[in-house]
């Protein structure tokens, strides 16, 4: 087990290392120059060259590879080059309200996903399970930024529902006053594929000889669909819930830009629009660090849940 | 087969709505304790920072005006704007034809008290002033707005370049051009006579910044951007970086009486209103960033915001078609202050390249042909939804210099653009488009930023050339890479905007002296009769003289056509009746130490 | 990896379950027959596959220019409502501004001209102007006297009353005969404004857009665009996905780690952020850049799945015995093992597609869409973001409409499809 967690530690670094391979590669030789945003309305190509000399970016790519590098190692990735503000800080202060969002969310989404995937798939095939499959699957197919456009007009300015944006102090204020439409956008958008998807981990495991065997020995079929199917239907939901993890990271900026919720998505968009290169390289190692370190978790309680399971 | 009814997804939705609701309802009361006159305001764009000498765009400019104050400033009302003084004493002493300014200082003007100063409050004098604006040379500072005092001062670019040698800028060596007389009086030696040096002492880049607070607040880059001390009516309180700015009335400033003299119609009610009024009277301010139309007009109208911009593309729901605020919002006490930016928009033509540029006779009449296909009057209708002017003048209106009875020689005319093209041997190929003199395709590529308001422009844009015969291709990147491309003279063509930084038409007229390539003149035009009408201008004094002079550079950019002027925009901005006093300020980025909140709505 | 994140831009990830325990099933060559038989049973799936057919018959037509050809036609007035709403009681012509052209020129007394500058092709323009039915034919007529020409060169000291001058002085120079005359009369006609607003139409059957564009039209031109972008960035990932998946599973060792170890990159970077990089490094040349930038980030579910597959069925008897009649790699790998997994390979095809017609959208709004020529409807909707507030709600409806139904199509097909490729998921009906 141990030996196991160590050689999946040890397996991260070359793909670390390619992560930033690659990230350098895309953000360092093709990404645009900030220093002509930096500059301001009137520059000359002297304050141009001040300003890459101030920022590095004249340096050869190794050694501006090298900083990158010691960066990841010691944990300080700098500060943003549009405001000075250091990126450790714009993670700490943004990380809450994404999560605020996204944590309630996926827990919610999840609940509702698995109760409706265990219902329809207890009548599967029936009219029932059609109905709630077609209603699904249209709901998926309206785009996003339909949803937040329409949901914002109709039920926080028609009806005065919902405040139309904001952000407060307060963890609860903000949960329960500002982030609740958010919340509901999100779950509309994200419930239908995720029943669909859970309907099918449900079917797999109905079809299973134990299910029959415990029908046969007259299990009740509450009892077999609650206790039975779900446990081991849980296994590939859980993985994932988990694999959705490392997402909350990024926020959803759709949701943030439109709500004023100070995530991390919107502060991706910004950092992108300014070329804002340490914040963005600093996001995406980060986040990257947490794929693979939810991935390994996810096998570990994978290997928990199901003890057949062999970690090679 | 037991059947178990499932569940419906609307019903559980709802039932979670039932409950956010219910929540809502119970965690409404805690929103009370707030503090008494409290105004909203919003950014359409995420701040930077509050350090003034880094100052890079409009909105934290907005905040800089606010908690720093320059030497001048300008009258909350009169219009034109017009400069009065502020921590100077009176208007400068100009002597020497324009080369020697002397300001004195009013004493007894505090910093806000800070740890720095031991908690105590701290004089403003002339020292501050002096390394304030000889902050803005400091290369490692970077500072955006350096070009206002690049090249003026004696000996200040000396230090500058000696600090990029060394690596550290001498604030401690004295200069000839920057020089504290005494504890009160500062004296400015220039380069070239500038009649305009007013305007950059007013500017929000030379706020005054004391020292100690710089040395100990900086980043690593001397930048302070997030702990501003300023003399200012406000402070900063709360900070959300690119969300929320709290600002609260500085209880040490020393405040002034509201005394402004009405000019526009309107003004009288404001000055019954206001006159004689403690300033500043609202104790917080706070500001939301909200880069969503949608959501910025919704919040308003929900009344979480006192104001608000509104621009093109919503604007058909607040104003008329004759510029009136709607009857349904102007029941409701909302007012509209509405005046023509001071700005100007011109699509230009890259004048280093070859086919398109120059001052060969065939490269004018397919630039002139150009400039012709295009109708700025359908840019301010359809894209801007009536919220803009067609230019006429490369000074637009509000600004010294304007020209209102202007009438360009440019107009929307594609036929007569065809016939030039034709005569100028822009012959049409068998598929309809235009070839180049030399029988090869003929392709202006048009580069535009990739948002949806540029997509119209490119749309537009691409229809007047259609008309022509002209095939146009889209250059659409981010905006960084436009402007590395647009300071290299490498980009072929675009629209491009420019705001006044102070109301004066040099400010416009330098766009296109040929000696600002790679700097401020974008399409890299260069016409010598051009240039040198410019530097006659920049030695005189506004006023019919130089006035004369401009009128000639407009026309011969009319006649060289190396760009095409578009359109400056409304702007419209919207007050909830709670609000007393307001008027937006055409240069001043923030105005609300000069409002109130009404008695009733609190 | 679908739950949150489709709150952000979905990684289209593979839908079926990544660690789904794999259900043996022997395939039989009868597979492909079989599933049609079932599918045909199943009268929703019969209707999906239609209007799914229907769309690409529409995209093909569209995309030959058989229909919505002309969709850039201003054919209506700018926002011109649905035909069954009526025309505008109030048109709606925002303006604030009086219309400046040539026609307003006239109006306005010029001040005097103190410029004494000198026009260098005002003798060409005078000209011009002078011959055929040039300046005024476009406006209202009052235009002739524009003062705005103004030829300085012609006569340069006289110019102060340049302003009121009639044309007569260029029109002896009307016989420099335009070679385009007869076209220029028609470009005209076809595109001059006064004869423009005449023929454009108050009401639309589905209403215009800001331009006066057709919505209709609009919309079928811009399902091409979508539908093609889908289906071609659904291929090149699946391509990508299915190749180095295949090559991964079936040969293993350090090829597989080899490939792996580039997946877990490509999986390990936030979705939204590698888009944005791509895209940056990729630049906006047009349609087929949108194509890269999907297919370029969304192999990876398919390269997980393909790999499982090809581990599987690597040790089966049937690849065994290709191996002792000594198939070479490639054939193994493509003849022999590919047919047996192409349908995991074609139900993920259609499930990209249907993420990826979404991306688009989401691509869009981050300034990453098609170029201006073009129109998808991710164009349309990012456009209609603010009409809808304006009250002109028809182009949302146009293309959220369309999309939904074209989508809700396909991702019923796909269920359907896998269902009947796979029928022991469907689950019997009732035991």
């Amino acid at each position: 087990m141990w030996a196991y967690v160590v050689r999946r530690l040890w397996q991260m670094i070359p793909t670390m290392l390619g992560v930033v391979l690659l990230v350098f590669i895309l953000f360092n030789l093709f990404g645009g120059d900030p220093a002509y945003v930096l500059a301001g309305k009137i520059s000359n190509p002297d304050q141009i060259d001040n300003i890459r000399r101030q920022l590095g970016v004249d340096q050869p790519y190794y050694i501006q590879l090298g900083i990158f590098l010691k960066q990841i190692v010691t944990g300080n990735f700098g500060a943003s080059w549009s405001t000075n503000e250091p990126v450790s800080h714009i993670l700490a202060t943004r990380l809450g309200p994404s999560m605020t969002v996204l944590v309630p969310l996926l827990i919610i989404e999840t609940i509702v996903a698995v109760g409706l995937a265990l219902a329809v798939a207890y009548v599967r095939g029936s009219l029932t399970d059609r109905a709630v499959m077609i209603v699904c699957t249209v709901g998926l197919s309206i785009s996003i930024l339909v949803y937040i456009i329409v949901f914002q007009y109709v039920f926080a300015y028609k009806l005065g529902w919902f405040p139309v944006q904001g952000w407060g102090d307060s963890f609860w204020e903000n949960l329960v006053r500002y982030a609740s439409l958010p919340i509901l956008i999100g779950l509309v958008v994200s419930i239908a594929p995720n029943l669909r998807l859970y309907r099918t981990f449900v079917l797999d495991e109905i079809n299973q000889d134990y299910v029959r065997t415990a029908r046969a020995k007259g299990v009740s079929e509450n009892r077999i669909m609650w206790v039975h199917v779900l446990r081991n239907a849980s296994i590939p939901i859980i993985t994932h819930v988990m694999a959705a993890l490392p997402g909350l990271l990024i926020g959803a900026f759709l949701l943030e830009r439109f709500f004023s919720i100070p995530g991390i998505g919107r502060e991706v968009i910004l950092a992108v629009e300014r070329s804002d290169f340490p914040v963005i390289k600093a996001l995406t190692v980060y986040v990257a660090v947490a794929t693979m370190a939810v991935n390994l978790l996810a096998d570990l309680m994978y290997k928990a849940v199901d003890p057949r399971v062999q970690l090679k | 087969m037991p059947t178990v009814a499932p569940l419906p997804g609307g019903i559980v939705t709802r039932a979670i709505e039932l409950v956010l609701l219910v929540a809502c309802l119970l965690c409404a009361p805690v929103q009370a304790a707030e503090p008494k006159k409290v105004i909203r305001d919003v950014f359409p764009v995420a701040e930077t920072g509050f350090d003034p000498a880094a100052m890079h765009d409009l909105y934290s400019a907005g905040v800089i005006r606010a908690v720093f104050e320059a030497l001048y400033t300008y009258d909350y009302l009169a219009r034109p704007a017009k400069l009065v003084p502020l921590v100077a004493a009176a208007m400068p002493e100009i002597a020497e034809d324009g080369r020697v300014y002397t300001v004195r200082l009013r004493p007894g003007i505090f910093f806000q008290p800070d740890r720095v100063f031991g908690d105590k409050p701290r004089e403003l004098v002339a020292d501050d002033v002096v390394y304030s604006v000889k902050r803005l040379a400091d290369p490692k500072l970077r500072a955006p707005y350096g070009f206002l005092v690049e090249g003026k001062f004696a000996g200040l670019d000396e230090l500058a370049a000696a600090a990029k040698k060394t690596g550290k800028f001498d604030y401690d060596r004295k200069i000839a051009g920057i020089e504290a007389v005494d504890r009160h009086t500062v004296r400015f030696r220039l380069n070239e006579p500038d009649f305009n040096l007013t305007y950059v002492l007013s500017h929000e880049a030379t706020s005054i910044v004391a020292r100690e607070v710089i040395d100990k607040y900086a980043e690593s880059d001397g930048r302070a951007m997030s702990h501003p001390v300023g003399t200012g009516p406000f402070k900063l309180g709360q900070w959300i970086r690119s969300n929320k700015i709290v600002l609260d009335a500085n209880p040490d400033y020393r405040g002034f009486v509201w005394d402004f003299a009405p000019v526009q119609p309107g003004d009288e009610k404001l000055v019954a209103q206001m006159k004689g009024k403690r300033m500043p009277a609202v104790d917080r301010v706070e500001i939301f960033v909200q880069e969503e139309d949608q959501t910025r007009w919704l919040a308003f109208q929900q009344g979480e915001l006192d104001f608000m911009n509104m621009e093109g593309p919503l604007a058909p729901n607040a104003i008329g078609t004759d510029g009136n605020i709607k009857p349904e919002l102007a029941a409701k006490g909302v007012r509209l202050d509405r005046y023509v930016e001071p700005e100007i928009r011109y699509v230009y033509w890259n004048w280093l390249d070859p086919r398109v540029g120059g001052m060969g006779k065939a490269q004018i009449a397919l630039r002139r042909a150009l400039a012709m296909s295009f109708d700025a009057s359908e840019e301010v209708r359809v894209i801007l939804n009536g919220q803009a002017v067609a230019l006429e003048y490369p000074i637009p209106p509000g600004v010294v210099g304007h020209e209102p009875q202007w009438k360009s020689t440019v107009r929307y005319d594609p036929a007569l653009a065809n016939k030039l093209l034709d005569h100028f041997g822009y012959k049409r190929g068998t598929d309809g488009w235009r070839t180049w003199p030399d029988g090869s395709p003929m392709v202006i590529k048009y580069a535009a930023r990739p948002d949806t308001q540029n997509r119209q422009l490119e749309e537009l844009a691409k229809k007047s050339y259609d008309a022509i015969g002209v095939r146009m291709e889209s250059q659409r990147d981010r905006f960084p890479e436009l402007l590395k491309l647009e300071k290299a003279c490498k980009l072929f063509s675009r629209e491009a905007a420019w705001v006044a930084d102070y109301p004066d038409g040099d400010n416009f007229m330098q766009l296109f002296y040929g000696p600002n390539t790679y700097q401020s003149n974008n399409g890299c035009v260069s016409i010598p009769e051009y240039d040198a009408l410019y530097k006659q201008s920049v030695r005189m004094p506004a006023g019919p003289e130089r006035d004369k002079l401009f009128r000639k550079m407009a026309r011969l950019l009319e006649y060289y056509a190396p760009q095409r002027l578009t359109v400056a925009r409304y702007r419209n901005q919207l007050v909830q009746p709670r609000i007393e006093g307001y008027r937006r300020h055409p240069i001043l980025a923030s105005t609300w130490q000069y409002v109130d909140v009404a008695p009733a709505s609190n | 990896m679908s739950s949150a994140p489709d709150v952000i831009a979905a990684r289209p990830a593979a839908r079926t379950a990544p660690l789904r325990r794999e259900i043996p099933h022997t395939v039989s060559p009868g597979l492909w027959t079989l599933a049609w038989r079932r599918l045909r049973r199943d009268r929703l799936a019969m209707v999906s596959l239609a209007i799914v057919a229907a769309f690409i018959v529409l995209m093909i037509l569209s995309g030959l220019g058989a229909v919505a050809k002309d969709w850039a036609q201003e054919v209506g007035v700018n926002y011109a409502p649905p035909s069954f709403m009526g025309p505008d009681a109030v048109p709606e012509a925002p303006s604030g501004q009086p219309r400046v052209d040539v026609s307003d020129a006239a109006a306005v007394a010029a001040p005097a001209d103190d410029t004494g500058v000198v026009d260098p092709i005002g003798d060409v323009i005078a000209a011009l102007k002078g011959s055929g039915p040039a300046a005024g034919a476009t406006s209202s007529g009052a235009a002739s006297d524009a003062p705005g020409f103004v030829d300085p060169l012609a006569d340069v000291m006289k110019e102060i009353e340049g302003a009121r001058r009639p044309p007569a002085a260029a029109g002896d120079a009307a016989k420099s005969v335009d070679p385009l005359a007869d076209v220029m009369k028609d470009i005209e006609a076809g595109k001059g404004k006064a004869a423009a607003a005449d023929t454009r139409r108050a009401t639309l059957p589905f209403g215009a857009d800001k331009w006066g564009r057709d919505v209709i039209a609009k919309t079928i031109k811009g399902s091409e665009t979508s539908i093609f972008v889908g289906l071609a960035a659904a291929f090149v990932a699946t391509l990508i996905g299915t190749v180095l998946g295949a090559l991964a599973g079936y040969y293993g060792r350090w090829v597989d780690d080899a490939l792996n170890w580039f997946y877990s990159i490509f999986s390990s970077i936030p979705y939204l952020l590698l888009i944005l990089a791509v895209a940056a490094v990729l630049q906006h040349k047009g349609t087929m850049t949108i194509v890269l930038i999907l297919g370029l980030t969304g192999w990876t579910g398919v390269f997980r799945l393909i790999r499982a597959e090809y581990l599987k069925h690597k040790s089966r008897e049937y690849v065994q015995a290709a191996d002792a009649i000594g198939a070479s790699n490639a054939r193994r790998m493509f003849k022999h093992i590919f047919p047996n997994i192409s349908h995991v390979v074609l139900v993920q095809l259609s499930i990209l597609v249907v993420a990826f017609i979404k991306s688009e959208v989401i691509l869009s709004f981050l300034g990453f869409g098609v170029p201006v020529d073009v129109v998808s409807w991710g164009s349309m909707l990012n456009e209609a973001q603010n009409e809808l507030l304006l009250g002109k709600w028809w182009q949302l409806a146009a293309a959220g409409g369309t999309m939904a139904v074209l989508v809700t199509a396909f991702s019923l097909f796909t269920d359907a499809l896998r269902d009947a490729l796979d029928p022991k998921l469907k689950g019997g009906k009732g035991h």
